[in-house]
């Protein structure tokens, strides 16, 4: 690719670093804080010390909203990806009745405002007496990550070169194997980044858990809210920092798993 | 292949194939409208048709990939308009080739087998064999993506014969290929298929491809059959207007009945001029009369009494030097259209002394005349 010139070039440029400073320098500043020694969270930080990991490892409060943030993920990611695939196969190549108004509903979690359905959904919840938030919390989660495996495995699937099915079938693939042995790896890139971003949204989630949580059951997101309402000292950052590394080991997992770019249909 | 492997041969089991009444509709469109045909088991047929004539839809409908909206397929006199595609026994090429990318080249060719439930100690030897056949044995481990587009469609033959399919089923193959590859990949498929005796359907735009591949020939026009013919009889004796022009080029000539003599009926050309011919289907009194180009001679218009046969006056527009022959365009009296193919010889040029403007007297022998319906 050649160098960008003229105005236009320029404006590309600028633009382009704008982005990364908007999207790299908070983090950035975040990780820096989590080092400092002063004991509130104020830029630049004063001094070196890891003093706030070793505090904020041993408070069990931290490492149980941690750990029911993963679980919770995980989790939602894996039901994400049963009812997504199956769901986006069926609404893609199969003519199903309503096809459209299905996508539609399955997809209006990207439209709806997210805080408002958390609310509704509480007052659902509410109304059916369900009282447990762990499934509470599953159930809300699952309702967000849904539409991104939704939505890449249906484009993944509108890529694929559907002679290559029609010749596996003349070849004596059943329906099943034609998916197992060809569909499933043309789209497994699409699939992985559904899975990402499935995870990504539920682990970072504030609004819907924001209704659905309870003091026993609090996601991380929630528990530093709460967290930096009480004291906003450089613990908060060491916190954050935990989540931006678990955002970056999920990343680098896909690009083990199935090679990022790929993934990213780049 | 190890020395222990026993070898194996690429053998086949073809059956014929008849489909009776095939339709098929697509909302409101006939895409297909009851064809009826009988393939002999070993026999090469090609459907051969303008876009949309339906060709493609009747292959997809013989191999189950579109349902008929009416009509039977049967393969070995089994009827199998209801068996799902993967149980058909069929070998399929297509147009993009449709090797699976993810899979090397000996991977794509044992698929078949592999879905068969044959074991891995008999495909290796099976899939070595294929590919011997069509010469790629040495690029067993690469990627179809590593491979050129006439060397994928092998790939792709390979595939579908391995599996010893009851019927070979070709939509377009060769359509992706430039002109050379495309020629020697059509003498290649056609020795491949005639070596194993496999009953197969090709679908093609192509009527040279056609001519070349074919034991038969299948004309498609708006989703009916045209005409069903060897290569030879389509060409020289067209059932329609639409055939004839399909196939090759040709003159049409309208012409009226005017009287018999001992040789057949002579007709008055309405160009002007006279035609003989022998052929004839009755009592009509107006006739269309097809004339392929390359039976047209032309002469000086004084020396028409010299040339027998039919012939009549026409106008030079245009000549054309094509390399074989030089093309001339002409117009008639009336109006119409007529082109003549001249045949050069070695290190002479054709009928130079014809140029636009000239009047020329065309004339064929009688023989060339061929009545046609005028659909």
């Amino acid at each position: 690719m050649g160098r960008l010139s003229g105005g236009g070039g320029l404006l590309t440029y600028v633009m382009a670093t704008a982005g990364l400073v908007f999207i790299l320098a908070p983090l950035v500043v975040v990780v820096a804080l989590s080092f400092s020694q002063a004991n509130i969270a104020t830029f630049p930080p004063s001094g070196f010390t890891t003093s706030w990991y070793e505090a904020v490892l041993a408070d069990d409060e931290f490492r149980q909203a941690f750990l029911t943030s993963v679980v919770l993920a995980f989790a939602a990611t894996v039901a994400s990806f049963a009812l997504g695939l199956p769901a986006a196969y069926a609404l893609d190549r199969w003519q199903v009745p309503g096809a459209r108004a299905v996508e539609t509903v399955l997809l209006s979690p990207f439209i709806l405002p997210i805080l408002i359905t958390g609310l509704a959904l509480l007052q659902f919840m509410a109304m059916l007496r369900m009282r447990d938030a762990s499934t509470n919390l599953f159930i809300g989660h699952v309702l967000i990550t849904l539409p991104y495996l939704v939505r890449t495995v249906t484009a993944s699937l509108k890529q694929v070169d559907r002679s290559l099915e029609e010749a596996a079938r003349t070849l004596g693939a059943s329906p099943w194997r034609v998916f197992r042995r060809i569909t499933a790896p043309q789209i497994a890139p699409g699939i992985a980044a559904g899975c990402l971003f499935a995870f990504m949204v539920s682990f970072d989630d504030f609004p819907i858990s924001f209704w659905l949580s309870t003091a026993e059951r609090m996601p991380l997101p929630i528990y530093l809210q709460n967290s930096m309402s009480k004291v906003f000292d450089p613990s908060i950052a060491t916190m954050s920092t935990f989540t931006i590394v678990t955002g970056v080991l999920a990343v680098i997992g896909l690009e083990k798993l199935v090679g990022l770019r790929r993934a990213m249909n780049v | 292949m190890t020395a222990k492997a026993t070898a194996a041969k690429v053998t086949s089991r073809a059956a014929d194939l008849a489909v009776s009444g095939l339709t098929k509709v697509f909302g409101t469109t006939i895409a297909v409208d009851g064809i009826t045909l009988r393939i002999a088991s070993g026999e090469l047929v090609a459907l051969l048709g303008p876009s949309g004539c339906g060709k493609t839809t009747t292959l997809r409908m013989i191999a189950g990939l579109v349902e008929p909206t009416e009509g039977d397929v049967l393969i070995g006199g089994l009827r199998v308009t209801r068996t799902p595609v993967h149980r058909r026994n069929i070998g399929m090429l297509f147009q993009n080739y449709a090797l699976f990318p993810h899979l090397s080249v000996a991977e794509n060719v044992a698929f078949g087998l592999e879905m068969r439930g044959v074991s891995k100690a008999a495909i290796r030897p099976k899939v070595a064999a294929a590919l011997a056949l069509v010469q790629l044995g040495s690029f067993a481990d690469r990627l179809p993506a590593a491979l050129s587009g006439g060397q994928q469609q092998r790939v792709a033959l390979a595939r579908a014969i391995v599996i010893e399919p009851a019927l070979l089923l070709l939509d377009e193959p060769l359509g992706a290929l430039d002109r050379n590859l495309r020629e020697s990949m059509q003498v290649e498929i056609r020795q491949i298929q005639k070596r194993l005796g496999i009953t197969a359907v090709l679908v093609t735009h192509d009527q040279e491809e056609a001519l070349t591949m074919a034991d038969r020939v299948v004309i498609m026009n708006g989703g009916r059959l045209e005409q069903v013919g060897t290569p030879e009889e389509i060409y020289s004796r067209p059932r329609t207007r639409f055939v004839a022009s399909f196939i090759g080029a040709s003159n049409f000539l309208h012409g009226r009945v005017i009287g018999h003599d001992g040789s057949g009926l002579r007709i008055a050309l309405t160009g002007g001029g006279e035609a003989c011919m022998s052929h004839s289907d009755g009592e009509t009194k107006e006739v269309l009369i097809s004339v392929r180009p390359e039976a047209v001679s032309l002469a000086a218009l004084e020396e028409r009494a010299q040339h027998g046969g039919s012939g009549l006056p026409a106008t030079v527009q245009q000549v054309v030097y094509r390399g074989q022959a030089t093309h001339v365009h002409m117009t008639l009296d009336d109006g119409a259209p007529l082109l003549a193919f001249l045949p050069n010889r070695q290190g002479e040029k054709a009928k130079e002394d014809f140029s636009p403007g000239n009047r020329v007297w065309a004339s064929w022998p009688s023989s060339s005349n061929w009545p046609v319906a005028d659909g």
